[in-house]
């Protein structure tokens, strides 16, 4: 039972380090997806925006940009957040029209927007709010006709909108304002050596094509980044504890049948090898479930619609490589003692125990 | 070391708690191989504490110990020498509850480096050897008294040692499962020529050795051929003291 629970233990503390790890790696690929949006290579935010939605630009810094060398096409747009329907996190993207005829949608109904009351839906958001070509949406209080549906592959694009700038401006009561520029490099360009021009051009501009440069404008990234370390430093420390108390009330109760094993003549380093052994598998198999446990809850939590919508959980490979890693620190760490206070006793000293 | 013996000790000295409480106390004893010796005496005199120290469980303060060509004071590695050299029944089978009776005999051959399929047909063939063909698979839990000890002895022969120790191996069990012991444990002796090293309190059970050494006070006082007539005598005696 005490082994149960310390298992139950660990593979709670891994089941937190996966789902944390699953939402973070998926909200990177989220911000990346976001970045290339329209068939980007790069977008080009304000520096030091404490989150992308409060990034401000102006719709004179797309001529700035469009100067640079290097640059074969640049459009500004402006995203606005709104609760819409059920999805509390619509993406409405505000684009130049002719940005949008540019951006290579593939339309499964209607066409493109071409005026200020026109929008065009992601698949998934015209499924959610069953909304068809020729009915309205409401969007910030102002009516705007579903014009057409396309099938976009990145989340954000599917369970969103695009609609002509200057409306998507004034839904948002941002005159003039966008929110990041999109850019596709020339092609005798490389997109690094672009980007880096983009950013001397004026020090207001962070470009951003990795999930890694979102931290130029959205600090939430990092903080997860961080909150998920630490949660798997705790994870460690607190696994730690309870594996060695487990091991420790485990060599305790086995003394005399460690006595027995090193009356028989097995050495201090196979006993050693027992006790982590006992320790790996308690960790490992927790931290299986924990695993398991992870995925399955990140799963769970994507069927809400409003979660689901702007969030999809991924599962690159080092995830669960760190996961087990930190079950192996944990079954090592808790162990150690434990191991050392079994060979340290003698024979006649263990055999003598009740 | 001579050649002549398979355990020879000079002038053992082992003491407890800051030698404050001396159990060997210049004890000497030599023993030839295939010899079957009877160490005697009363309780605290010292026995277990020289059988101990033949098994390697513990070292001695002063003097020499020569086991197998081993001097147990400076050797580096004793869990190699026990594994390899020594088998010892306890007075209790001292079995691993968890484990089958198989798994139980083939716990000593681990550290030899036993094969596994080796290690489950050594042990099958110890566990007939002792009586139990069939029982391989059963836990200490399910098996009586005799049966455990008899395991525990199968367990001994694992790595067919040179010197069998068996520290009151009888002292648990009732006198027929007490009998059959000491049959099995004859009977291995004189079948391997392993060295066997009894010790007891029971004169009928020390009556069986070859040779006895009496113990007193942490040394030898005897050591010698005892007419077997005189020890079943000693022994019968015992019998009627304990009888109603």
């Amino acid at each position: 039972m005490r082994s149960l629970l310390t298992m139950v233990g660990i593979g709670i503390g891994i089941t937190t380090v996966i789902a944390l790890g699953a939402i973070t790696s998926g909200l990177k690929a989220s911000s990346q997806e976001l970045a290339h949006i329209g068939g980007a290579d790069f977008m080009v935010a304000q520096k030091g925006a404490a989150d992308m939605t409060f990034s401000t630009l102006e719709e004179d810094d797309v001529a700035i940009v469009r100067g640079v060398e290097g640059i074969g096409h640049a459009w500004g747009g402006l995203l606005l957040v709104s609760r819409v329907g059920s999805n509390p996190f619509f993406f409405t993207w505000g684009m130049e029209p002719d940005a949008l005829a540019g951006m290579g949608l593939r339309l499964t109904a209607g066409r493109l927007p071409k005026d200020g009351s026109e929008i065009l839906l992601g698949d998934a958001a015209a499924r959610s709010l069953g909304a068809a070509p020729g009915e309205t949406v409401e969007i910030e209080g102002r009516r705007f006709v579903v014009v057409g549906i396309h099938d976009a592959t990145a989340r954000l694009e599917a369970s969103g909108a695009y609609a002509p700038l200057p409306a998507v401006q004034e839904a948002a009561r941002k005159p003039g304002v966008l929110t990041a520029i999109h850019v596709v490099v020339a092609e005798a360009a490389t997109v690094e050596t672009v980007k880096r021009s983009v950013e001397e051009a004026s020090t207001r501009f962070a470009a951003i094509s990795t999930a890694d440069d979102f931290a130029q404008i959205d600090q939430g990234l990092e903080l997860l980044d961080a909150a998920n370390l630490a949660i798997s430093l705790l994870a460690i420390v607190i696994g730690a504890i309870g594996v060695m108390n487990t091991m420790i009330m485990s060599v305790f109760e086995r003394t005399r049948e460690i006595g027995i094993l090193r009356a028989v003549g097995w050495r201090g380093s196979r006993v050693v090898r027992l006790v982590m052994g006992e320790s790996l598998a308690l960790c490992l198999l927790g931290a299986v479930g924990g695993i398991l446990l992870g995925v399955g809850a990140t799963r769970l939590v994507t069927l809400v619609p409003a979660i689901g919508s702007v969030l999809a959980p991924a599962y690159p490979t080092d995830l669960f490589v760190r996961g087990v890693v930190i079950a192996l620190g944990v079954a090592l760490v808790g162990a150690l003692y434990p191991a050392v206070r079994a060979v340290r006793l003698s024979p006649m000293e263990a055999l003598r125990h009740e | 070391m001579s050649e002549m013996h398979v355990i020879e000790a000079v002038e053992l000295t082992k003491t407890y708690e800051e030698g404050r409480i001396a159990a060997l106390s210049g004890m000497s004893l030599a023993v030839r191989p295939g010899e079957f010796v009877g160490i005697v005496g009363p309780s605290g005199c010292g026995k277990s504490t020289l059988l101990h120290l033949v098994a390697a469980l513990d070292r001695p303060d002063a003097g020499v110990l020569r086991v197998a060509g081993h001097d147990l004071a400076h050797e580096p590695d004793l869990s190699h020498y026990r594994a390899q050299h020594i088998g010892i029944v306890f007075q209790l089978h001292n079995l691993l509850p968890s484990l089958t009776a198989s798994e139980n005999v083939q716990v000593p051959m681990f550290e030899l480096g036993w094969r596994r399929g080796d290690r489950v047909a050594r042990a099958r063939d110890l566990l007939g050897l002792v009586g139990l063909r069939g029982r391989e698979t059963h836990r200490p839990t399910q098996l009586s008294g005799g049966e455990r000890q008899r395991v525990a002895i199968a367990r001994a022969l694992a790595n067919d040692p040179r010197i069998l120790l068996a520290d009151e191996p009888t002292g648990s069990l009732d006198s027929q499962a007490g009998d059959q012991v000491l049959d099995l444990l004859e009977r291995v002796r004189s079948e391997s020529g392993t060295t066997l090293v009894l010790v007891t309190h029971d004169a009928g059970v020390a009556s069986r050795a070859d040779r006895l050494v009496h113990m007193l006070d942490g040394r030898e006082v005897e050591d010698g051929s005892i007419p077997r007539s005189a020890a079943l005598a000693i022994a019968g005696r015992r019998r009627e003291r304990v009888s109603p």
